[in-house]
């Protein structure tokens, strides 16, 4: 168990030349290509996880649109209708309104139809009567007694009428 | 089992220096170090190969095993020292220490390894566990004033003056004990399969070579995690 000079210099710069080679053909290569593995599964998981946060912010916004769409068309729905029932009430008003206003018109037209009709009725029946009168008493009374006799006939025939 | 004069020289004489095959410049080279060599050789290929055509998605094996045994060094040593920044920062020294000595002590159970010129597990010699221990020292007080500057050595006086002796001897212990821990282990393997070998070169060595497999990862797993543990002391923001 001795320590000879020369192999323990040789060993010394035969590791030397080991670590070189090693470094150069070996650790640098093989642990770059490691590094940029490394990096690139990194970037790829990164890449992953932003396109799944993008996912799932495109299916949220997806989502709120397809809710706000379904609530806007609900709205319009709901809009259509009340405008629709507006339009029906006005209608129906408007029909009951002008039905009102041609019952009293039609009333109305029947009231005077019927005055005057019996305008004409009573001056009809008075000429008869004074003529009729005049006939029979074959005379001729005065004037005022005559429109007085044929008024308290008309009332009396009004009367009765 | 090693009781036999026979046995234990058989196995001695596999295992202990088996002086230099040649020099260069100057330097001896004996067998554990061309055995490093031809480590390094085969590690510089799997490398090579293992990171010639990078799949984004890997369906090559070899890219498969390569990216499986980095992570789990890096997530060892994240653990060990804390946190991920720190063991990217020292991660090719520790990692290499620990692929380096495990692949020196799976070499010992190749067959003619000990017993070839030429061939020896590195490990199983304490000039080189002492290489790699010192270079951990170095490492661990290079990386100490790196992060805190000149201010790193006050931990010498720490907690009270009094023990900077204790302290520095302490420093030195570190290596010591980290060369010796992972030399005596698998020189004390490779002696004991040498053992049996010469006993009964066929089934006996069998157990031992499993346990060897065992032994030569937990070996490598402790070496690095106690330098971790320094280099991470050493440049710690309390430090």
């Amino acid at each position: 168990m001795e320590i000879h000079v020369p192999d323990l210099v040789w060993s010394i710069i035969n590791f030397f030349i080991l670590v070189a080679i090693l470094t150069k053909f070996l650790y640098k290569p093989l642990l770059g290509l490691l590094d940029k593995r490394k990096l690139e599964i990194e970037q790829n998981l990164e890449q992953a996880e932003t396109a799944k946060t993008e996912s799932i912010q495109a299916k949220e916004e997806y989502l709120k649109l397809i809710q706000n769409s379904r609530q806007e068309a609900q709205g319009i729905i709901d809009r259509a209708v009340k405008v629709g029932e507006e339009t029906k009430d006005g209608i129906i008003k408007q029909a009951r309104e002008e039905s009102e206003k041609i019952t009293k018109r039609a009333q109305d037209a029947i009231h005077f139809e019927k005055e005057q009709a019996l305008a004409q009725l009573r001056d009809e029946v008075s000429t008869l009567v004074v003529m009729a009168a005049g006939k029979v008493i074959d005379k001729s009374i005065e004037k005022e007694d005559h429109e007085k006799m044929i008024r308290e006939f008309i009332q009396e025939v009004g009367d009765v009428s | 089992m090693l009781a036999s004069p026979a046995y234990a020289s058989a196995a001695a004489e596999g295992a202990e220096h088996s002086g230099p095959l040649f020099s260069i410049f100057g330097l001896d080279v004996s067998s554990s170090t061309t055995s490093l060599w031809g480590i390094i050789v085969v590690l510089a290929l799997v490398a090579y190969f293992a990171s010639r055509k990078l799949e984004r998605i890997p369906t090559r094996r070899l890219q498969i095993a390569m990216e499986l045994a980095l992570e789990s060094i890096l997530s060892f040593l994240t653990g060990v020292m804390g946190s991920e920044k720190k063991a990217r920062q020292y991660f090719p020294v520790l990692a290499s220490l620990f692929i380096i000595i495990l692949f020196s002590n799976y070499s010992g159970l190749i067959p003619g390894f000990g017993h070839t010129p030429g061939l020896k597990a590195p490990t199983s010699t304490l000039s080189v566990t002492a290489g790699l221990a010192i270079v951990v020292f170095f490492a661990t007080h290079y990386y100490g004033v790196k992060a805190h500057g000149i201010k790193y050595f006050k931990h010498f006086i720490q907690p009270i003056p009094f023990l900077l002796p204790i302290n520095i001897i302490e420093e030195f212990v570190r290596p010591l004990s980290l060369s010796l821990r992972l030399y005596g282990n698998v020189y004390g393997e490779e002696m004991v399969i040498a053992g049996l070998f010469a006993l009964l070169p066929l089934f006996l060595p069998l157990p031992m070579m499993f346990l060897g497999l065992l032994f030569g990862f937990i070996q490598a797993l402790v070496f690095t995690m106690l330098a971790s543990i320094y280099i991470s002391t050493a440049s710690a923001e309390h430090h």
